[in-house]
């Protein structure tokens, strides 16, 4: 893409990335400019929800090279583990209500949310994954995604075993008056939901660029012999992206348990919302998965908004088979394989 | 000795290609293994950087068992591999590449320094540093491959092949550059279908047909051997 840029900005706006871009602003702004401004705050704070689950689908695919549907489970593990911790928070916080804990508990439970994942995913490498992978890598991507949806369907059965089918939801993480911009009133949860995702894909984004752990994630999914040959320690690495994919999808689920109470298949609409993303960006890097993660938002809220409710699958699911028809390596898919360069 | 390799017997699941292969090389000697292809020099190169396990026999590195450490742990024993394929970060720049070469150093001082000597030994990776290393030239791979092997600063190095698909320059190229390295004191076997540059250029030789080592001796010698001529150079 860097080299596109220094072709000048008219020639970029002319490639896959450039028009899709360009399109999905002046869409976004047409449609705030007709419906208000709370459709471009919607698709803000689902883009970035959409962002955390879909870089940790990345880096399962371009590391691992696992398909992973069972995603939404560390989601949901996310927003479980979340709300466990924050109800008895907020218990506390009713009682005192100049604790500290009511800036820093939604911190906590989210933080939490956060680990719990990251815990579930080195569980899930130690009984699952780890276990396929030294028994036989023959046909490894169609058994690994099989692997993933059985983990799926357990994990799912397990919530609803122990925790029950309800819906365990909380009222809100911070109390007070909404945020105002301009003239639009947002409330604290969402553009927290905002800050959060943000600022971890920020992170996330310099550590994979910068830090020597960053780069042997990098060179592992670049070429796994030139990995281990340069002496990465294949194992430790592979549990690391396990345990940062599962982590990222977790704290979206735990810091949006304000929209999206707990339940068991709470994570289906995450998961497939960010396979649509991994589709239509393609596996080209981290700041093409986030691009994505707007669009799609965008599109899904646009759906909701102009065309019904029924239909926020439909309209992204016919989307991406024209993509898969006609541009397969998605919008951002890069030409040499690897994930997650720049 | 700096590699005792002993009855390694090796291959691919149940499919055995190396038998009793026994080799051994000196510090600081450059020793070359010829033979023709599909014969397992590939293969023993693997088995020795830990790429594959060995089904019996044993490695000694530096007076250390290495036998069916894995490649990460050979590396940081001090072997470097140059493979056939290179397994380039293709996606990362030249020095990004070089610095991976460097992964089990953490001093960022002593990653200078490897670089320093690389770049200085293959100028054209200078020039070159932050160009994407899959948009590069087969010999600049090449060189690019064997300056990553050089990043750690090895003790021993395995180079696979380093002409293949290369034009005659390139080749030339290629051997000057290991022969300084050899100059500056690094042990280097290796593995090559043209016999006749590698038996000019190495101090020891050995003859690998069907996973068997057939022929071993002073590169010179092997040169003269009837049988060498008559296989390998059709004389
Ligand atoms: N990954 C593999 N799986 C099965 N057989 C292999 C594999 N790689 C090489 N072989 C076989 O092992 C034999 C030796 O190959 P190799 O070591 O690459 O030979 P060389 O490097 O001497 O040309 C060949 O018959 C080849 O077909
Ligand atoms: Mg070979």
């Amino acid at each position: 893409m860097s080299k596109n840029m220094l072709a000048g900005p008219w020639f970029w706006m002319r490639t896959a990335p450039g028009i899709s871009i360009v399109t999905a602003v002046v869409v976004a702004v047409i449609a705030t400019v007709q419906s208000g401004p709370y459709v471009l705050v919607n698709v803000v704070v689902t883009g970035g929800m959409l962002a955390l689950v879909a870089t940790g689908l990345t880096l399962m695919l371009g590391v691992l090279n696992i398909p992973m549907f069972a995603h939404g489970e560390y989601f949901m593990i996310g927003s479980l583990t979340a709300y466990y911790i924050f109800t008895p928070i907020s218990a506390f916080i009713m009682e005192h209500p100049e604790s500290w804990l009511v800036t820093f508990g939604p911190i906590i439970a989210i933080l939490g949310a956060m680990i719990g994942g990251a815990i579930a995913g080195i569980i899930s490498e130690k009984l699952v994954f780890g276990p396929l992978r030294r028994r036989s890598t023959d046909n490894w991507v169609m058994n690994s995604f099989l692997l993933t949806v059985g983990v799926s369907v357990l994990l799912v059965n397990l919530h609803q075993l122990i925790f029950g089918a309800d819906f365990k939801g909380i009222v809100g993480y911070w109390q007070g008056m909404p945020v105002s911009i301009a003239d639009v009133y947002i409330s604290k949860d969402r553009a927290m939901a905002f800050v959060i995702s943000a600022v971890i894909v920020a992170l996330f984004y310099l550590f994979m660029t910068y830090t020597r752990t960053g780069m042997a994630i990098r060179a592992v999914s670049q070429d796994i012999t030139g990995a281990e040959i340069v002496g990465i320690d294949i194992e430790k690495i592979v549990m690391l992206t396990i345990s940062l994919a599962c982590a990222l999808a977790a704290v979206a689920g735990g810091s949006l348990l304000f929209m999206y109470p707990s339940y068991p298949t709470v994570g289906l609409e995450p998961l497939y919302m960010a396979w649509f993303v991994v589709i239509l960006s393609g596996l080209g890097n981290i700041l093409g998965a986030v691009a994505g993660a707007f669009m799609v938002a965008l599109l899904k809220v646009i759906t909701v908004e102009y065309v019904g409710a029924g239909w926020d699958f439909v309209v992204p699911s016919a989307l991406i088979m024209l993509i898969l028809i006609f541009k397969p390596s998605g919008i951002f898919g890069s030409d040499v394989r690897g994930v997650l360069d720049k | 000795m700096l590699l005792e390799v002993t009855n390694l017997n090796a291959g691919y699941g149940y499919l055995q290609i190396l038998r009793d292969v026994s080799l051994h090389i000196n510090k600081g000697e450059y020793v070359g293994i010829v033979g023709p292809n599909g014969a397992g020099k590939s293969t023993f190169m693997k088995t020795v950087a830990g790429l594959l396990s060995p089904m019996s026999g044993r490695v000694m590195f530096n007076g250390e068992d290495i036998t069916g450490l894995s490649g990460s742990d050979v590396s940081r024993k001090g072997i470097a591999f140059v493979s056939e394929e290179m397994n380039l970060f293709v996606n990362m720049t030249v020095q990004e590449n070089l610095y991976m070469g460097a992964y089990n150093i953490k001093e960022k001082k002593r990653q200078n320094e490897r670089l320093e000597f690389v770049f200085e030994l293959f100028p054209r990776l200078a020039e070159r540093k932050k160009q994407l290393a899959g948009t590069m030239s087969g010999g600049e791979r090449k060189m690019l491959a064997i300056g990553r092997g050089m990043m750690s600063d090895p003790s021993l190095m395995l180079v696979d092949e380093p002409s293949f698909g290369l034009a005659p320059q390139l080749t030339a190229n290629v051997f000057e550059s290991l022969d300084v390295l050899m100059k500056n004191g690094v042990t280097i076997l290796l593995v090559e279908q043209n016999v006749t540059k590698t038996l000019a250029v190495t101090h020891r030789g050995y003859v690998l047909e069907n996973g068997k080592i057939v022929l071993e001796g002073k590169s010179a010698d092997l040169a003269e051997d009837s049988y060498v001529r008559k296989v390998f150079l059709g004389v």
